[in-house]
């Protein structure tokens, strides 16, 4: 008896809470805000067209003093909150709204930045790229659509100077997000070597990769406290796979480049028209590329565990660990000057690793910058976003910092660093997404010999014919998620040499993509891929 | 009338005070585990921002083919069930082990330092824990490998060697949770009348017997319920532990990778929150069935200890 009134009341405590629940769920659906956005973005639109049709006669309504919210990637120098400051009494001035900037640093980013758009936080501006989620979250309604009109209306200067590329390479599926950044920049890689040990063994440069070789096994035989290149984190575990791999692409006699989606691992020859696009794996040179690697990973130029490292080999170098550097020029440029102050005696030296392949004219969607679709004040956004782009003052203070204090001119399209741009670096507080090259700076001094790089990379520099070319995954999500996985282990492990007989475990790669549906994906990708060329005449 | 009343209200007005007392606890329970699981619904939807959790369109059982089309439900589902059956039982072993041993330990001051020694891991962060275990089995610098070249030994590579991690992984659960359990055998075996020891004493039981025929069934009640609940969580790897512990390295996951683990890769490397989603409803799904059997095969052995 009494277990049954026992049983009777679990029962009912289970009851009232599933009574309790329903209430809950269904008052949740009701107070999901999706409705209220929807409404006001709709009436928004109308006002842009309205605006956009009476631009010339009426300027937009700012009367309503606001604080836009912006998230940068990166952490927050030391004088980000003086150099805003002076930002805001512009922005103030011009259209009544200043900027509160908030961070999320490089370590989380990767795990913050989509969670933002989850969390139903309150915010308005973003910075994004290609390679920082921008089809991702744009694909799942993350981004304010930027329209013509709105450009018109609330950002006139960007509207007259964005480059027409640049906005068409914005596109996903014919809507833009994003503005990207105004600027032409080329990604090219550097070798970051210590002088001092390169003076002990004789060794008279580290400037390609038999070069680099050399220099690596003489570390090896004689510092056994040092790992010669230290790569292996997230971050940097295909570096050295990359730098082979285009080596290998750029002479092979089928140019053969990357395509669609780096998770991919596809690639196709740009010499041929009908876009036939094959796993990596596929490739007749892959197996070579994979077989030094292991080489290479068997005469200990990285650690035996570099799969588990957590810091990158650039941090590695600097912390004294490792002799050699793999990094872009930036990363080299950033952290020259503070290593030469800190270690004169390493006498670091710079040296080009692009061994004879031109470097990439980045798309303009390498940096950019974008709008929350939930922000209340999109419109206003986009303006702050305008004098953030165009105007000189408020641009070179994002950029550089305070004239006078962080930085002094030096012509019309150089600067001088001063030593309080420790506290705010040139071009370092992810400012990268409303770079212009109509008020663009080059920073003088810095790394010896860097300057002659830089002309021969500009001039050898190209455009990849699939550059622009963005793949929609939405018709093969399960395969792409499964390919991912794959990339992400098997992919990136023999991406560090780490394999016994790579003849077999290539050909195991290519079974296990075979079984993840590659082919489909890659079906997808040409016929896509030959839309592309029709669409862009070759 | 009032006979005729509905018998749950009449429940609540002749209980009220105990009605009152649960109250907290339902609170807590629905708050926390019931209306978060309305989140389920993601499961079944392809998720964007805009229209949020209960806006975005439904796709069926669409996002439930990645995870079995990527290969690994087989391997996670086989990793997190072999892992936690293979600590229930080392861990419950060693733990009434240690408890009865110290037990049997005559010094008071021994006795509670042994325990606190113990115990103390457990409040190690597995953070910390993984960074002991890279520092002990890096191949270059590591302690054990520098150890075996000073003696002229080859060194090991652990972090290549898939067969090393259950090992490892076992160990380390041992070492954290060993002395916790201990600490919850002893408060029973503390509780055992001690008249029945007296008792075999005067029979001339020795140390040995006293352990089968009275400890050991004396604390059997407690080792089923430990148990019971231990089955609740089998299919829920601890995710902590197989995270930091292996650095999520990839050289070793076909034996390291469980559900939940994957799952956490999946959502960081594809922000697709409605597949992240299918698969964690795949392992719940799965864990109720797992704790409906094992409360039926303990009802058909010892019905008074069965949980429901």
């Amino acid at each position: 008896m009494r277990r049954k009134t026992r049983t009777g009341a679990l029962l009912m405590a289970l009851l009232l809470g599933i009574g309790m629940l329903s209430g809950c769920g269904s008052e949740q659906t009701d107070a999901e805000p999706p409705e209220t956005p929807e409404v006001s973005a709709s009436a928004e639109t109308e006002a842009a067209e309205d605006a956009g049709e009476e631009a010339q006669a009426a300027a937009p309504d700012i009367s309503e003093e606001v604080t836009l919210t912006m998230y940068l990637i990166g952490d927050r120098p030391v004088d980000n909150d003086e150099v805003f400051a002076k930002i805001n009494e512009k922005l103030k001035a011009e259209i009544n709204a200043t900027i509160d900037v908030k961070f999320m640093s490089w370590g989380e980013y990767e795990q913050k930045y989509p969670l933002i758009f989850a969390s139903g936080e309150d915010w308005d501006i973003i910075y994004t790229a290609d390679w920082c989620f921008y089809n991702a979250q744009a694909t799942k309604q993350g981004f304010w659509e930027i329209t013509e009109e709105a450009l018109a209306a609330y950002a006139p200067m960007t509207a007259e100077t964005i480059y027409p590329e640049a906005w068409e390479q914005a596109k996903v599926n014919g809507q833009v997000f994003m503005l990207p950044m105004n600027y032409k920049e080329i990604t090219s890689y550097v070798y970051m070597a210590r002088g001092d040990l390169m003076d002990k063994y004789g060794i008279e440069s580290v400037a390609s990769l038999d070069e680099a070789e050399v220099y690596m096994d003489a570390i090896v035989a004689n510092e056994p406290t040092l790992i010669p290149l230290d790569v292996g984190s997230d971050y940097d575990k295909l570096f050295v796979f990359d730098r082979m791999w285009e080596k290998a692409n750029w002479e092979s006699e089928e140019k053969v480049a990357a395509v669609g989606t780096w998770q991919a691992m596809s690639s196709v020859s740009e010499l041929d028209d009908s876009a036939e696009v094959k796993g990596n794996y596929d490739q007749a040179q892959f197996q070579g590329v994979i077989e030094r690697l292991k080489d290479w990973k068997d005469r200990g130029f990285w650690s035996r565990n570099a799969v588990v490292n957590t810091q990158n080999n650039t941090e590695s170098f600097q912390a004294g660990k490792s002799a050699l550097a793999l990094c872009n020029v930036n990363t080299a440029k950033s952290i020259y000057a503070q290593m030469s102050t800190e270690h004169p005696e390493w006498d670091i030296r710079v040296f080009d690793a692009q061994d004879g392949v031109p470097p990439v004219l980045n798309s303009y969607l390498a940096n950019g910058m974008s709008i929350f679709s939930k922000s209340r004040n999109p419109e206003r956004a986009l303006m702050a976003l305008d004098y953030l782009r165009n105007d000189v003052e408020i641009n070179n203070l994002f950029c550089y910092g305070i004239e006078g204090k962080h930085w002094e001119a030096s012509g019309d399209h150089a600067l001088v660093s001063l030593p309080d741009s420790a506290n705010y670096a040139y071009d370092g507080n992810c400012n990268w997404g409303v770079r212009n090259d109509a008020s663009w700076r080059v920073v003088e001094g810095g790394i010896p010999g860097l300057e002659e790089l830089n002309d021969a990379w500009k001039e050898s520099a190209r455009s990849r014919r699939y550059q622009a070319f963005v793949f929609d995954d939405s018709n093969v999500k399960n395969e792409i998620a499964a390919i991912t996985e794959i990339f992400n282990t098997d992919y990136k492990l023999l991406g560090l040499g780490f394999t016994d007989d790579p003849e077999g475990d290539i050909a195991k790669l290519k079974e296990k993509m075979t079984a993840a549906g590659a082919d489909t994906v890659y079906a997808e990708m040409q016929k896509q891929a030959q839309e592309f060329l029709a669409a862009n005449g070759g | 009338m009032k006979k005729t009343r509905h018998p749950f209200l009449r429940d609540l007005r002749d209980n009220r005070v105990k009605w009152l007392m649960i109250l907290p606890a339902a609170v807590v329970v629905i708050l926390m585990c019931y209306v978060p699981m309305g989140g389920i619904v993601l499961a079944f939807k392809e998720f964007n921002y805009h229209d949020g959790i209960f806006g975005s369109p439904w796709v069926g059982f669409k996002n439930f083919a990645y995870f079995f089309q990527s290969g690994k439900a087989w391997t996670t589902t086989r990793n997190t069930i072999l892992y936690n059956i293979a600590f229930l039982c080392v861990n419950t072993l060693l733990q009434i082990t240690c408890a009865i041993l110290l037990s049997e330990l005559a010094g008071k001051y021994f006795k509670r330092i042994t325990q606190s020694v113990m115990f103390f891991p457990y409040f190690i962060s597995w953070v910390v824990v993984g960074a002991f275990i890279y520092n002990m089995f890096n191949y270059e610098f590591g302690a054990v490998n520098s150890f075996l070249r000073t003696v002229g030994m080859e060194p090991l590579d652990v972090y290549s060697n898939r067969a090393a991690w259950p090992v490892i992984l076992i160990l380390v659960s041992a070492f954290k949770n060993v002395g916790y359990g201990t600490v919850m055998y002893l408060a029973s075996i503390v509780n055992i009348d001690g008249e029945m020891f007296e008792a075999a004493d005067l029979d001339g039981a020795t140390m040995w017997q006293k352990i089968r025929y009275i400890t050991l069934p004396c604390i059997r009640p407690t080792v089923v319920i430990l148990f019971l609940m231990a089955i609740g969580t089998i299919m829920k790897g601890d995710f902590q532990m197989f995270w930091q512990v292996t650095g999520n390295n990839p050289m070793v996951l076909e034996v390291t990778d469980v559900i939940d683990t994957y799952v956490t890769r999946s959502l960081l490397d594809l922000q697709e929150f409605g597949m992240t989603s299918a698969a964690g409803l795949y392992q719940s799904g799965l864990s109720f069935i797992l704790v409906l059997i094992a409360n039926y095969a303990v009802k058909k052995v010892e019905p008074d200890y069965a949980l429901f």
